[in-house]
């Protein structure tokens, strides 16, 4: 008679098999940052181009609604046939949205590498 | 029947490029590491193929046909809701770790429970974004094949469950970034080509709304509801047996069943309660179905581009990029895709209001991008073109629903029951069975009006829940559920009021039409209010830094 079968199985199909169907614990846990002060002053940046951004998208998109009641002209000027206030509505919009995203992008990541030398600078002082 | 071809290709493509996709990510090492090694480019145009839905390849131009230019604003908002994504969430959700808003509510908050609420939400926004996606299918489908409505609603419903059953869409980058090549080309080509091929005359007639709108051709009109229409001129109409009928100029009742044959060079009769085609209404670019077109077009706006962040199914899209810095640099890349897209519905609204102005008797502008090719191009060329259409418009369908349904079942069964895969199948078939059902009856509501109450929804309920999240350290977790909870409800209430039932005249519909102006503000100032009242944990603060921290 063989001895009983006994099923191997690796630590972490173990593991899992505990844990059973509860759902993943992919969230990070929240240590306190590094230097707060540091964290502080970068969130501040952040913030700040992050209104200037919205700022910007609502003055573009209100604005230019706004334009078109409060100046039906533009309806009836035309540039190259078309209705300029048609133009700037289906095309010359896209390209500003985007430019003006590039541009975020742009200045949150120079914030962050400002902040990334920043705290390089405090790992080489002792 | 090229059409059906063209519709059925485009489904067994998708299914063979997402079996492939599937067997590519899992000969690399994990499955989950190698959707984060996807390429920006890649992820962009994912993001793009998901979110380009019917409202976009069909909704846009049927609603430019019957509403006017205004219509555009709504192209505008889908594109800016993505500068709004990368200035005030990409970044800071890559780095919560989170992949669904209520996982990002449990990390801020730190509460289970908010979860089960935020997975309502999401039930919610899923469902009235789902219902217009297989009304577009079904429209489509009964046009191509002549199967009744339901029949194309019922048989769309069972090829997305269908196709998510088969794996085709798990691994849905590559099959997302192929729609998005799909939707791009098959409206494209067809729009460069008509123009092209209309002809100066046509062109100047599209861009010169002010010339009138007249019958191309001699057309017959069938209609389908009883239609209250008024006649600038009197016209000689020729009913099914021969006689004709003369229609003096001024207000006529057809009722249902009705057909009249109106002649060629005829103006186009205006239907009650909408803009005179090529009218001033028509051709000033604003919103205006209610006679406030400022606050029209505000709120709007402002319904679709802070919805946008909002959208369960665009934030779990994010968390596939490797880092915050290039989920940033993601949404940007969509904004350029989406921007090149929108370029093209607007050719079928102009060239639909010359060559097919009888859609907006019938009823029917939601397909003139489907129908109008047909029209406008006789012979194979036009069959061919119009097959285009139609694959492209089935492609948005696709890829747009079976994202939509997985973050649907993603949400039914992790955040409201502790599903397995079993249940996640299942949830897959309840969500399908209940949107078509919720189908069934939305025929004459437009695709839009649809999509952007599933906007307005979101942007009451997670644009506030996530701008205030990520930017301010003293939100709490009573501050947050009720702020969900009034936002959810006066923008669910609203808009459904006015779709449902009948409105009390002049502000109030626009109030409840247009909700987002007065919902959006109610739903940050409750979380404000509460919040100032409640005291955020000690590791407030801490949970908001490390989301900016590189």
């Amino acid at each position: 008679m063989s001895p009983r079968r006994e099923k191997l199985t690796s630590p972490q199909t173990r593991i899992a098999l505990a844990r059973g169907n509860r759902p993943a614990q992919h969230l990070l846990p929240i240590p306190e940052p590094v230097d707060t002060e540091a964290a502080r002053r970068l969130f501040r940046i952040q913030r700040r181009a992050a209104v200037r951004t919205v700022s910007l998208l609502s003055l573009l998109l209100f604005g230019m609604s706004g334009s078109f009641a409060l100046w039906p002209v533009l309806t009836q000027v035309r540039l190259g046939g078309v209705p300029l206030s048609w133009l700037l509505l289906v095309v010359a919009v896209y390209p500003l949205l985007f430019l003006l995203a590039l541009w975020h992008v742009r200045t949150a990541e120079r914030a962050e590498e400002c902040a990334e030398v920043g705290r390089g600078k405090d790992d080489t002082t002792p | 029947m090229i059409s059906v071809l063209a519709i059925g290709l485009v489904v067994v493509t998708s299914l063979v490029v997402g079996i492939y996709g599937v067997r590519a990510a899992r000969s690399t090492s994990d499955f989950l590491v190698a959707s984060r090694r996807v390429s920006p480019n890649w992820n962009a145009m994912a993001i793009a193929g998901e979110y380009l839905s019917a409202a976009s390849v069909l909704g846009l131009a049927g609603l430019l046909l019957k509403n006017g230019l205004g219509t555009m604003w709504y192209a505008v908002g889908f594109c800016a809701g993505y500068v709004a994504v990368v200035a005030l969430v990409a970044g800071p959700m890559r780095r919560s770790g989170a992949f669904t808003v209520p996982d990002f509510a449990e990390y801020r908050l730190g509460a289970p429970r908010l979860r089960k609420l935020c997975g309502f939400v999401v039930l919610v926004i899923m469902l009235l974004y789902l219902v217009p996606q297989f009304k577009g299918a079904g429209v489509v489908l009964a046009l191509v094949s002549g199967t009744p409505y339901w029949v194309g609603v019922l048989l769309a419903g069972i090829v997305v469950s269908g196709s998510i059953a088969a794996g085709g869409m798990r691994s849905a980058t590559y099959v997302q970034a192929f729609h998005y090549v799909i939707k791009l080309l098959f409206i494209a080509v067809p729009a460069i080509y008509l123009v092209a091929y209309a002809g100066p005359e046509v062109r100047a007639q599209a861009l010169h709304p002010e010339w009138g709108t007249h019958f191309p051709e001699t057309t017959p009109v069938e209609f389908t509801v009883d239609t209250r229409f008024g006649l600038d001129e009197p016209v000689t109409v020729t009913a099914p047996d021969g006689t004709t009928i003369d229609l003096a100029a001024g207000d006529h009742t057809a009722s249902e069943g009705t057909r009249y044959v109106f002649p060629e060079g005829a103006a186009v009769p205006h239907p009650q309660g909408l803009p005179d085609l090529g009218g001033e209404r028509w051709s000033t670019p604003l919103l205006d179905s209610g006679g406030y077109p400022l606050f029209e077009t505000w709120s709007t706006l402002l319904a679709i581009t802070l919805g946008c962040m909002g959208l369960p199914h665009v934030i779990m899209r994010f968390h596939t990029s490797p880092t915050a810095r290039t989920a940033r640099r993601v949404a940007v890349g969509v904004i350029a895709l989406l921007g090149l897209f929108y370029l093209f519905p607007v050719v079928y609204g102009l060239l639909g209001r010359v060559l097919t102005p009888q859609l907006v008797l019938l009823q029917g502008t939601d397909t003139v991008a489907v129908v109008l090719p047909a029209q406008a191009v006789p012979g194979s060329a036009g069959t061919i073109l119009t097959a285009l259409v139609a694959a492209g418009a089935f492609g948005a369908f696709l890829s747009t629903s079976s994202g939509l349904l997985l973050a649907l079942a993603g949400g039914l069964s992790h955040d409201l029951f502790q599903g397995s895969v079993p249940r996640l199948r299942l949830a897959v078939a309840v969500g399908a069975c209940v949107a078509v059902l919720l189908a069934l009856p939305a025929e004459a509501i437009d695709i839009n009006v649809l999509v952007v109450w599933a906007f307005t929804v979101a942007a009451s309920t997670f644009c506030p829940l996530l701008v205030l999240g990520i930017w301010w350290r003293r939100l709490t977790l009573p501050g947050a559920a009720s702020g969900l909870i009034v936002g959810g409800v006066t923008a669910t209430g609203a808009v459904g009021w006015s779709i449902l039932l009948p409105t009390p005249p002049g502000w109030a519909t626009v109030l409840l039409a247009q909700p987002a102006a007065w919902t959006i503000p109610l739903a940050f100032a409750t979380m404000m209010a509460v919040s100032r009242l409640t005291r955020p944990p000690d590791w407030a603060e801490h949970a908001v830094l490390r989301l900016h921290s590189p």
